[in-house]
């Protein structure tokens, strides 16, 4: 028997409160690990780059800039490669089935962020096969079955095509996984020259070019310059990193970051006070038992550290129980729904075991090591 | 307590009080005691008398409020706490009257608990429960818990926890006190066992005449301030 041996013992006392306990913990780490990981996900902004540089129209990111300004923007000695690319948003059979296609010069997206987006020679050289070839992510093939060969129609929400159909027809030539399981892959990358051809209105425009700097080169300070750059143009523009345009975006409906916090946070407390309370009764029931510890020697250190250690038991079980099920969740449902279950996160979540387990324990540990022998013979 | 050598135990004008309500309520006011060691000290008294205080400074969990309190080389009257709680994992061995075993472990578990606090191996504390368990008749009953033993034999348990440390001191409190006449019986040769065989210095707290004759010499406690000695029968 060790000391970690009483604790767990200690702690099985009781077995249905102790299981009680560990399933609130289960609860609130499953909760922790399932939010944090839609903040690592594609669904948050943490996997976005703050390197990679997004180009729109000040006047919002839906008004399109003159595919003109891309000469400007190559002469810039600090910009390592730059690409462009028009949205065309719309669905696949039914409304609700949403896909967005981005419509970008393949190569040039390679040479902006083929790395990050997982874009490979052999997939370049089966987009440029024939003009309506796209390219699928593999978080969207997965979502709606498509395979390389199929043919899909995309119904645009707003692009028509000059003979006034919204309907665009593709054929998938590859998937591309991204590089690594938090890039964002649920989208379409079609050829641009295609989609500018056929489309009725902003020809020769896109919704925004993607600017790589040099290594060693503020993406802050070249975004400022590319604005002052357009400024008094007739139409200026707003850089900004991919990250922060993200977290714009998602900010439009909501501070994702806060609420989440916010819930983990409720969550935590609520169970820090539960756990607190039902460790004071548990100690307290055994006033008597510690009191026998210390005539047998242990001291007060030894008696608190008991206390401390049964609450770290029980907060790395129910702990342990509930990341694991995050886990599990997020490998199931991880690519449909952009949950990344990161080491890191797993890291924190052991940090936080570990604090809580501490701070529910030390106000019963506290208690039982301040009990003088004499008092706690008394309990009984 | 006249004897030549120095004692084991030596109490010196201990004054002792409590304090309940605002109220002073003394226990001892000038108590001397001398315990050799190897002796086996049966402590009588009505109650109130103090006896549970004595055993409560000896065993080190409360303090003389005056006078001098030592064991051995230790002055436990001086020592802090944690010295205290060090000295009792070391020196003494303690036997309730209510057996005290922690419900949740095994009789050889519990046996094994004054282990913990000393720098051996699992291996080496196995080894000394086994021995303990064997000396007091409880071989073959290590994984049995509390509930399923009988009181006599969770008594013998409580015996083999206070002495697997190997003290120097056992102090009892009233062992025989929950036991039928035949266990009392078989605790108190075992005491008297380790008493003689093994020469640990027993003092112990009964209110049972028979069991005081187990010991080598009774003392009478009356009022706190008056011990009068008797030699046992």
């Amino acid at each position: 028997m060790t000391f970690l041996d009483l604790a767990r013992k200690n702690a099985w006392r009781k077995p249905l409160r102790t299981v009680l306990l560990m399933v609130c913990i289960a609860i609130a780490f499953l909760i922790y690990g399932l939010t944090a990981s839609f903040l690592a996900g594609t669904q948050g902004t943490s996997a976005a780059s703050d390197d990679i540089l997004g180009v729109m129209s000040a006047a919002g990111r839906t008004q399109p800039l003159p595919l003109a300004n891309m000469s400007r923007l190559t002469t810039d000695p600090d910009i390592a490669a730059v690409g462009y690319m028009t949205r065309l948003r719309g669905f696949v059979e039914v409304e609700k089935n949403v896909v967005a296609v981005s419509a970008a010069d393949p190569a040039l997206l390679i040479a902006v962020n083929g790395k990050g987006l997982g874009l490979t020679p052999d997939l370049l050289a089966a987009i440029g096969g024939a003009r309506d070839k796209v390219l699928v992510g593999g978080a969207l093939a997965q979502a709606q079955g498509w395979t390389v060969g199929q043919s899909i129609t995309v119904t645009a929400f707003d692009t028509a095509k000059q003979d006034g159909s919204r309907d665009w027809r593709f054929e998938i030539s590859g998937i591309f996984e991204g590089e690594n399981a938090a890039t964002d892959t649920y989208f379409i990358i079609a050829r641009y020259d295609y989609v500018n051809a056929a489309r009725a209105r902003g020809k020769d425009t896109v919704d925004a070019f993607i600017v790589r700097p040099r290594d060693g080169v503020s993406s802050g300070q070249l975004a400022a310059r590319i604005d002052a750059l357009f400024a008094n143009s007739a139409a200026p523009t707003r850089t900004q990193s991919e990250k922060q345009f993200l977290e714009a975006f998602l900010r439009q409906y909501a501070d994702i970051g806060l609420i989440v916090n916010l819930v983990v946070g409720a969550a935590f407390f609520t169970l820090l006070m539960i756990v607190v309370n039902t460790m004071v009764f548990a100690v307290r029931e055994r006033t008597f038992e510690i009191g026998v510890l210390k005539t047998l020697g242990f001291s007060r250190l030894k008696v608190m550290m008991l206390v401390l250690g049964e609450t770290l038991f029980v907060f790395t079980v129910g702990g342990g129980i509930g990341l694991a099920l995050a886990k599990l969740a997020t490998t199931l449902a991880g690519p449909d729904l952009g949950l990344v279950f990161s080491p890191l996160i797993a890291a924190k979540a052991l940090a936080i075991i570990v604090v809580l387990g501490l701070a529910t324990g030390a106000l019963p540990a506290f208690n039982a090591m301040r009990t003088p022998i004499i008092k706690a013979f008394r309990t009984r | 307590m006249t004897d030549t050598q120095e004692p084991y135990i030596a109490l010196s004008g201990i004054r002792k009080g409590y304090r309940i309500g605002g109220e002073a309520i003394p226990i001892f006011s000038n108590l001397d005691l001398a315990i050799p060691r190897g002796d086996f000290v049966a402590i009588m008294g009505p109650s109130g008398s103090g006896k549970s205080t004595l055993l409560n400074m000896l065993a080190g969990i409360d303090r003389p409020d005056a006078g001098t309190l030592r064991i051995g080389s230790s002055r436990l009257d001086q020592m802090g706490e944690a010295a205290r709680s060090s000295w009792r994992a070391h020196h003494m061995g303690i036997v309730f009257q209510f057996y005290n075993l922690l419900p949740m472990l095994t009789a050889a578990e519990n046996v094994e608990l004054p282990l913990l606090l000393k720098p051996l191996s699992a291996r080496e504390r196995r080894t000394r429960v086994d021995k303990v368990l064997d000396l007091v008749g409880l071989a073959g009953r290590e994984k049995q818990y509390p509930a399923m033993m009988s009181g006599g034999q969770q008594q013998r348990v409580g015996i083999a926890r206070a002495i697997v440390s190997d003290p120097g001191l056992l102090l009892c409190d009233e062992p025989t006190g929950d036991l039928d006449r035949k266990s009392a019986d078989e605790v108190l040769e075992m005491l008297r066992f380790l008493n003689r065989e093994l020469g640990k210095t027993i003092v112990m707290v009964t209110h049972d005449p028979q069991a005081a004759l187990y010991a080598k010499r009774t003392l009478h406690l009356d009022k706190g301030d008056f011990i009068e000695e008797k030699r046992a029968a």
